[in-house]
C-alpha cells in the first residue's frame, strides 16, 4: 500500500494527474455539472483496471451506474462499488457492481462501516490497489447531520483515502451553504475543483482547479462524453 | 509524545496477535498498549490521554459500540477502530449513527498490516477529531509547551489585560485561553470565566479561532453559527451567547491562543473592535514572551 504510485489520471478532462492519496471537493452549484464531473472523474478509472467506489446520497445504484455509463461508455462496472444511500428501494436488480444499502443518509456510522468494508473487498481485485472514491454528494448529507459530524466524517474518509494511496472526490454545493461550513469543511481535503457553466460556446462546462501541484490555471473548458 | 492505544477484544489470543502485530508495526512510534477483555475493564482503562481504541464488536458485557460512546465521552479526540469478525452488514449501526468508526475485518486480506496503518494515520494525522487542525499543529503545540505559563507575577499581568478587554467592551467575561492538545484551558479570566475549568477542545470555540488567517474571530450568535449551534445549549449556560477572539501570536508566528470577549446577548462587533483586541492580544503575548526571556536570563546568570 505505500510503494510509489503514479498519479490518477483523467483522460481528456483538463485535469492533470492527481497524486495518490489525496482528496478533492468538486465544488458547483445546482445547475453546474458539478456532480457529473465528480461521477465521471472517479467512473474513468475503472476502464484501465482500477477500482471505483461511490457514497451515493441522491441517486440510487442503478441510476448511478446508467450516469457513469452515459459519461464515459468504457466504465467496467465490475469494478465499482455503490454505497447506496438514496433511501429508495430498487428492488432485486441484477447489478455489476457490488452494492451496499444504508437506509438512511443520518447513519454516518453505517455508511463509515460499509465504505471500509467495500474499501477492502475491491483493493484487492484491482490495479495495484487503486480505488478512487466518490462522496455524491456532501451537500445532501448536511441536511442529515451537523456540520461538525460531517466534518469529523469527511475527514476521517480523507485519512482512510490517504493511508491507501487512494483518491478521494467530494461533491459539494457551495451555493447551500455558508462560509464557515465550506471553509471548515474544506479542511478536510487538499485541493477543490471549483466548477461553473461556461459563458459561451457548447462546452458542458468550465473547471478551475485550486491548492493542487502541477496544475493548469485559470478557468478551464471541459467536456463528459 | 506518547501514544496510548487500548485494545479490547475478549479473545485473549486474538488480544495478544494484534497487540504484537501492532508493537512491531508501529515500533517507531514506540505506543504505550493497555488491554481489556470486556466493556467494563475497557470503560476503567479509558482515559484523557487514550489515542486510539482498537475494539472487537461482541464482548461478554455488551458491544463495541458501547466502548465507542464511552470512549467519546472520555477522551472525544480519540479515534476508535472497531476490529472485528462480525459481518459489518450484521451491526445494528442505528445505536451509533451519528459518530464515526473505523471498521477493519479480522479476516480482511490486509490483516493486522492494514489495522497498523490506521492506527498510524489515526494517531498523527487526529484524521478523527470533529474540528480542523493548524497545519503546523505540532510545531504550535511545542511553541506553547515552551513557555512557562505557571508564574503568579506574569498571571496577575495577565488579568488586567482581560479587566480591560472587560471594561472596553462592557461584558461580564473575558479570558485568555490557551489550545494544548486535547484540552482549553484558561490561563487569566475576568468575571463568571473566573469559575471555568478546563475543557474539551472540541467544545471550544477558540479552536477554531486558533485557524483564522488574520487572527481574529467574531461569532455575533452561537445558536446561528453552522460550528457551535448544536453545542451552543452549553454555551448559553456558560454566559456565552456572542465571542470575539484575538489570537495571542509569538514571535515565530504561531498560536498559542487567543484573548477572547464574550457577551450573554447576539452582538456584532466592527472592525475597530477586532482592531482594539488584537492590540490587547498583542500586549498580552508580549508578556508572555518577556517573561519567559527574563526568566531564561536570571536563570543563565544563576
Amino acid at each position: 500500500m505505500s510503494h510509489e504510485q503514479t498519479g490518477y489520471e483523467f483522460g481528456e478532462l483538463p485535469i492533470d494527474p492527481i497524486e495518490p492519496g489525496t482528496s478533492v471537493f468538486v465544488a458547483g452549484p445546482a445547475l453546474s455539472p458539478a456532480e457529473d464531473l465528480a461521477r465521471s472523474m472517479v467512473a474513468h478509472g475503472t476502464s484501465s483496471g482500477e477500482g471505483a467506489l461511490f457514497i451515493s446520497t441522491n441517486m440510487t445504484c442503478k441510476t448511478l451506474l446508467q450516469s457513469c455509463e452515459r459519461s464515459d461508455p468504457g466504465v467496467d462496472a465490475t469494478r465499482m462499488g455503490i454505497i447506496d444511500c438514496s433511501g429508495q428501494d430498487i428492488g432485486n436488480a441484477q447489478l455489476d457492481a457490488e452494492v451496499k444499502y444504508v437506509s438512511t443518509q443520518s447513519d454516518l456510522t453505517g455508511i463509515g462501516m460499509k465504505f471500509s468494508a467495500l474499501y477492502e473487498s475491491l483493493y484487492p481485485a484491482v490495479r495495484d490497489g487503486r480505488v478512487r472514491t466518490g462522496l455524491i454528494s456532501l451537500s445532501s448529507l448536511s441536511m442529515y447531520v451537523d456540520m461538525r459530524a460531517l466534518f469529523q466524517f469527511v475527514q476521517t474518509l480523507s485519512g482512510r483515502i490517504d493511508s491507501a494511496d487512494g483518491l478521494g472526490v467530494f461533491a459539494i454545493d457551495p451555493t447551500t451553504h455558508d462560509t464557515k461550513t465550506v471553509n471548515t469543511l474544506s479542511q478536510a481535503a487538499d485541493g477543490r475543483i471549483e466548477v461553473r457553466e461556461p459563458e459561451e460556446g457548447d462546452d458542458e462546462g468550465e473547471l478551475r482547479v485550486r491548492g493542487l501541484p502541477n496544475q493548469p490555471n485559470g478557468w478551464q473548458s471541459f467536456t463528459l462524453a | 509524545m506518547t501514544y496510548r492505544i487500548l485494545c479490547v477484544d475478549p479473545d485473549e489470543g486474538d488480544r495478544t496477535e494484534a497487540v504484537e502485530r501492532l508493537r512491531e508495526e508501529l515500533a517507531d512510534l514506540d505506543p504505550v498498549f493497555q488491554t481489556a477483555d470486556d466493556l467494563a475493564s475497557a470503560t476503567e482503562a479509558l482515559t484523557q490521554h487514550t489515542a486510539v481504541v482498537v475494539t472487537e464488536y461482541d464482548l461478554p458485557d455488551g458491544n463495541g459500540f458501547q466502548v465507542i460512546e464511552q470512549a467519546n465521552e472520555r477522551c472525544p479526540d480519540a479515534g476508535v477502530i472497531l476490529y472485528t469478525d462480525t459481518d459489518p452488514d450484521l451491526i445494528d449501526t442505528a445505536e451509533l449513527r451519528g459518530a464515526v468508526t473505523e471498521y477493519v475485518g479480522k479476516d480482511s486480506v490486509f490483516g493486522t498490516e492494514r489495522l497498523a496503518e490506521l492506527v498510524r494515520t489515526t494517531v498523527e494525522e487526529r484524521t478523527q477529531s470533529s474540528y480542523p487542525l493548524p497545519q503546523t499543529e505540532d510545531e504550535r503545540l511545542a511553541a506553547l509547551h515552551s513557555y512557562d505559563l505557571d508564574e503568579p507575577a506574569l498571571l496577575d499581568s495577565l488579568d488586567r489585560i482581560t479587566d480591560l478587554a472587560a471594561e472596553h467592551f462592557d461584558v461580564e467575561q473575558a479570558s485568555i485561553n490557551i489550545i494544548s492538545e486535547h484540552s482549553q484551558d484558561f490561563l487569566a479570566c475576568y468575571g463568571r470565566a473566573e469559575q471555568w475549568e478546563s475543557m474539551d477542545r472540541e467544545d471550544s470555540i477558540c479552536t477554531f479561532t486558533i485557524l483564522e488567517e488574520d487572527n481574529v474571530m467574531t461569532v455575533p450568535d452561537v445558536t446561528e453559527d453552522p460550528r457551535f449551534e448544536s453545542r451552543s445549549e452549553t454555551l448559553i449556560e456558560m454566559g456565552i451567547r456572542s465571542y470575539m477572539g484575538a489570537n495571542l501570536v509569538a514571535p515565530s508566528g504561531l498560536v498559542i491562543g487567543p484573548l477572547c470577549v464574550y457577551d450573554t446577548e447576539p452582538r456584532s462587533f466592527s472592525a475597530a473592535d477586532e482592531a482594539y483586541l488584537q492590540k490587547l492580544a498583542a500586549t498580552a503575548m508580549d508578556l508572555i514572551d518577556l517573561h519567559g526571556r527574563l526568566d531564561a536570563t536570571t536563570e543563565g546568570k544563576g
